[in-house]
């Protein structure tokens, strides 16, 4: 027994950074906006308050912050020849619940897509040649810098955003990235502080001919208030960044910069227990009603509405998608069909620094974008013609999370266990840094997200079932910008010993276990050519012309970067196009 | 310092029927006797003995506790009664499967089950781990750690991977869970706790001298500046 409810203008599903920021944007539009949120009520102020916070086994161990598997999970295997297993437990990536989403618990590292991240196919043809991307599913965004940078320089003024611009409107500047596209604005806040290991990162950078900047962070530098009014506090590097909410309300948050400044707002209205089952379809298909949820008492309650945005988590909107017969599946097989086509991921890499005991490095300091950071093997920055793989990924010493259970580091040859890892452990601690490969991830035919076939949620619906490993490309990618992070290491002073990891190494496959990076993307992507994209680059439907879909599921393939920015970027350019042209007229956006 | 003792976690439970029954003393016999008679949450005597003799080998005592010393198998046994041990955070459905690696826990019941099936199946292959000299469970431990049999429902490696994690949890987590005790690991380390405010000092070379505090609010003593953790710390202290 389904109850349907009052209509309303616009269903949002999901109250993470995208759908606060929907309701926001459209709510001021003059917009009834009526946001499903499956978790609960939280607030910074009220729920991530320190020191309570700071327990590392139950935040960042046992993941209080986030989805909870024996409701919610996937079913994963590496090729299409094996049986796909549930998730059982989380590990290499965190998806959030509750208000604010994963934006709770990010860390904070905003960046934007460099402009030949967004035309990455044409990119690479016209500079080295089609072949160079034989084998791959990798595509336009369809969407150009040039178009995105006002919503990109948006979203930076949202969070407060702390760096020092590169290229302000064409002109260099020091100490920043010199490899940025164009930005209409310098950052809003000065830079975060650096550490001793870090600067001696930057000076080695510096040395060897590269561009060390301050990474770009949403954990913010001064007292500050954003576009529409929210205030932020100074960070005091904490070190409890990734995986917590930020009760100093000095990381930005979903909470903070947007829910205090529009919960209020008549046009609002926020269900939090609310788990969305599906959007439901006209009877014609070419439309939804609306969506159907399940509330905290477990009854079926439909909520229809003009226009529906789904705003979840990127895997569990291509989950949503694919069980409302949503667009048409992808399969592998033929290569026909859009909805699950091109996930992809990001390959992490690390450079492991040990110093000697004058420089003190104590690693409980910290703050989630606190990095030092280089560009000059990401995107294309770099000469790909005889490389033999596409795409890089910036290196980072990052100062971020180094809570001592899930951080002891070893220098190399270390038992990984007994008395000589226990001495081993107490000499490093305060005295090491990693110096991070964050690196791309191309899409090919043979990575996707479908339905598993065994599998089903608490709710009866069939799992996402996720067929992944990493590409040849990325594995050649990982390894070579790695290269270049190891040799900084070696160069630099005070160091008595390096070590590497690789995630992506040849010969392993991708496993669910390790954390590795909450960067799920792609399986419902943006593009101009409805057999290749699920969304136009409005981020409308192509079969379905009042949803519009947010977030990192749009991404064609993963760049070298961290993806809230992109994704916030993708989100107010939507956002603009549905209040400016849109509303007053629902209709496809762009001729299929 | 003895707040953080296996009573006063009782205590704080909550379970002040079970905390009163513990008699007041027990004579030491071995390094393992004072655990015996003492009421366990989840564990029996001869679980926690072998996992203290198991654990004391993953962090053996130096100049810093041992595991047990440091409260571990407190830890564990309230980790294996409550949340984690029963299987929060852990999609139960089946159907069960051997997977690879790389798809994670897949066995057909809990952590807590799957470690009690573990033991049992260790001691009855092994022998009583406690009673071996530490040589003898080093090997044992070493192979546990590589083997790809069975013991009681999974892999004996992924077992003692999770063994693993819980002992570093133990003696790295908060001593609210009953591990960690005195903030013996984190003296080991230098790890200040959960009072964080760092601006001052982030972009300094400097050792950071102040003695570890929990959630709780209690102070340590930084005993890892006497007991030599950084020259530099005692120097300049």
């Amino acid at each position: 027994m389904v109850t349907e409810l009052p209509k309303t203008d616009v269903v949002i599903v999901g109250s993470g950074w995208t759908g606060l920021a929907a309701a926001y944007e459209l709510a001021n539009a003059g917009q009834r906006c009526v946001v499903l949120e499956r978790g609960g009520w939280r607030h910074s102020t009220t729920s991530f308050g320190a020191p309570e916070e700071h327990d590392e086994l139950k935040y960042a161990r046992q993941k209080e912050h986030m989805i909870d598997t024996p409701i919610k999970t996937l079913s994963f295997r590496n090729d299409g020849s094996q049986t796909a297993l549930p998730m059982r437990r989380l590990g290499s990536f965190l998806p959030g619940k509750g208000l604010g989403g994963a934006g709770i618990h990010w860390n904070g590292q905003l960046w934007r897509p460099l402009p030949s991240d967004l035309n990455m196919a044409s990119h690479y043809s016209e500079r080295y040649g089609q072949g160079i991307l034989d084998g791959l599913s990798v595509q336009d965004w369809g969407v150009d810098y040039d178009e995105l940078e006002p919503h990109l320089n948006f979203f930076e003024k949202i969070c407060g955003t702390a760096g020092i611009a590169g290229n302000v409107e064409g002109e260099a500047a020091e100490g920043g990235n010199p490899f940025e596209g164009r930005r209409s604005e310098p950052y809003p806040n000065p830079p975060m502080k650096s550490s001793p290991p870090q600067d001696i990162f930057r000076r080695t950078a510096e040395q060897m001919g590269y561009n060390p900047f301050h990474m770009p962070s949403a954990n913010v530098t001064r007292a500050y208030e954003n576009p529409y009014g929210a205030q932020l506090h100074p960070c005091v590097y904490c070190g409890f960044c990734e995986r917590f909410g930020c009760g100093y309300l000095a990381k930005a948050d979903p909470i903070i910069c947007i829910y205090d400044v529009l919960k209020d707002h008549e046009n609002f209205e926020l269900r939090t227990g609310a788990h969305v089952l599906r959007v439901e379809k006209s009877a014609d298909g070419q439309t939804a009603t609306g969506v159907t949820y399940v509330d905290e008492d477990g009854r079926e309650l439909f909520q229809p509405a003009d226009t529906v945005c789904l705003n979840a988590y990127a895997l569990w909107n291509v989950h949503l998608m694919l069980v409302s017969g949503l667009g048409t599946p992808y399969d592998p097989q033929s290569g026909e069909g859009t909805v699950g086509r091109n996930y992809s991921y990001q390959t992490m890499a690390a450079a492991s620094v040990f110093f000697e005991k004058d420089v003190w490095s104590n690693p409980f300091m910290g703050a989630g974008a606190m990095g030092m950071t280089i560009d000059d093997f990401n995107g294309d920055n770099f000469d790909h013609a005889d490389l033999g793989f596409v795409g890089g990924g910036y290196i980072s010493a990052n100062q971020t999370n180094g809570r001592p259970i899930n951080y002891q580091p070893t220098p190399p040859d270390t038992p990984s266990w007994g008395r000589e890892w226990k001495q081993a452990v107490r000499e490093n601690y305060l005295h090491h840094i990693g110096i991070v490969v964050h690196g791309s991830s191309v899409s090919v035919p043979q990575n996707y997200l479908d339905l598993d076939p065994t599998y089903v949620d608490d709710y009866g619906q069939p799992l996402l079932r996720m067929t992944f490993d990493f590409p040849e490309n990325d594995r050649r990618m990982s390894s070579y910008v790695l290269s270049k992070a190891e040799e900084i290491a070696r160069n630099m002073d005070h160091v008595r010993a390096v070590s590497t990891s690789n995630q992506a190494a040849e010969g392993e496959s991708y496993s669910v276990v390790p954390y590795q990076t909450t960067h799920n993307v792609g399986g419902a992507v943006i593009g101009t050519d409805p057999s290749t994209s699920v969304v136009n680059r409005f981020g409308q439907m192509w079969d379905h012309h009042n949803v519009f879909v947010f977030g990192a599921c749009l991404f064609p393939q993963n760049l070298g970067y961290n993806p809230t920015g992109p994704l916030m970027g993708l989100a107010y350019w939507t956002l603009d196009h549905m209040k400016s042209d849109y509303l007053e007229n629902p209709r496809p956006l762009m001729d299929a | 310092m003895t707040q953080f003792s296996r009573r006063a976690i009782l205590k704080q439970m909550g379970a002040v029927g079970l905390a009163s029954a513990v008699p007041q003393t027990l004579a030491a016999q071995n390094p393992y006797a004072e655990l015996d008679g003492v009421p366990w949450f989840f564990l029996s005597d001869t679980e926690a003995r072998f996992l203290s003799a198991f654990c004391d080998v993953l962090i053996p005592e130096d100049e810093f506790p041992s595991a047990t010393q440091a409260g571990v198998i407190d830890f564990i046994d309230l980790q294996l009664a409550t949340g984690y041990g029963q299987g929060a955070g852990l999609y139960m459905k089946g159907p069960f499967r051997r997977g690879t690696l790389s798809q994670g826990y897949q066995a057909e019941m809990v952590p807590a089950a799957l470690i009690r099936n573990f033991i049992a199946a260790a001691i009855e292959q092994g022998g009583d781990l406690a009673a071996a000299d530490a040589e003898q469970r080093e090997g044992v431990v070493s192979a546990l750690s590589e083997t790809e049999d069975s013991f009681g429902g999974a892999q004996g490696r992924v077992v003692f991977e999770e063994l693993w994690a819980l002992t570093k949890e133990g003696y790295f987590g908060d001593p609210l869970y009953g591990g960690n005790r005195d903030y013996a690991g984190w003296e080991m380390v230098g790890f200040p706790g959960a009072h964080a405010y760092y601006l001052e000092f982030v972009d300094k070379n400097v050792p950071y001298r102040a003695p570890p505090k929990g959630i709780g609010h209690i102070p340590g003593t930084n005993r890892s500046a006497s007991l030599g953790a950084s020259a530099m710390m005692k120097k300049e202290g």
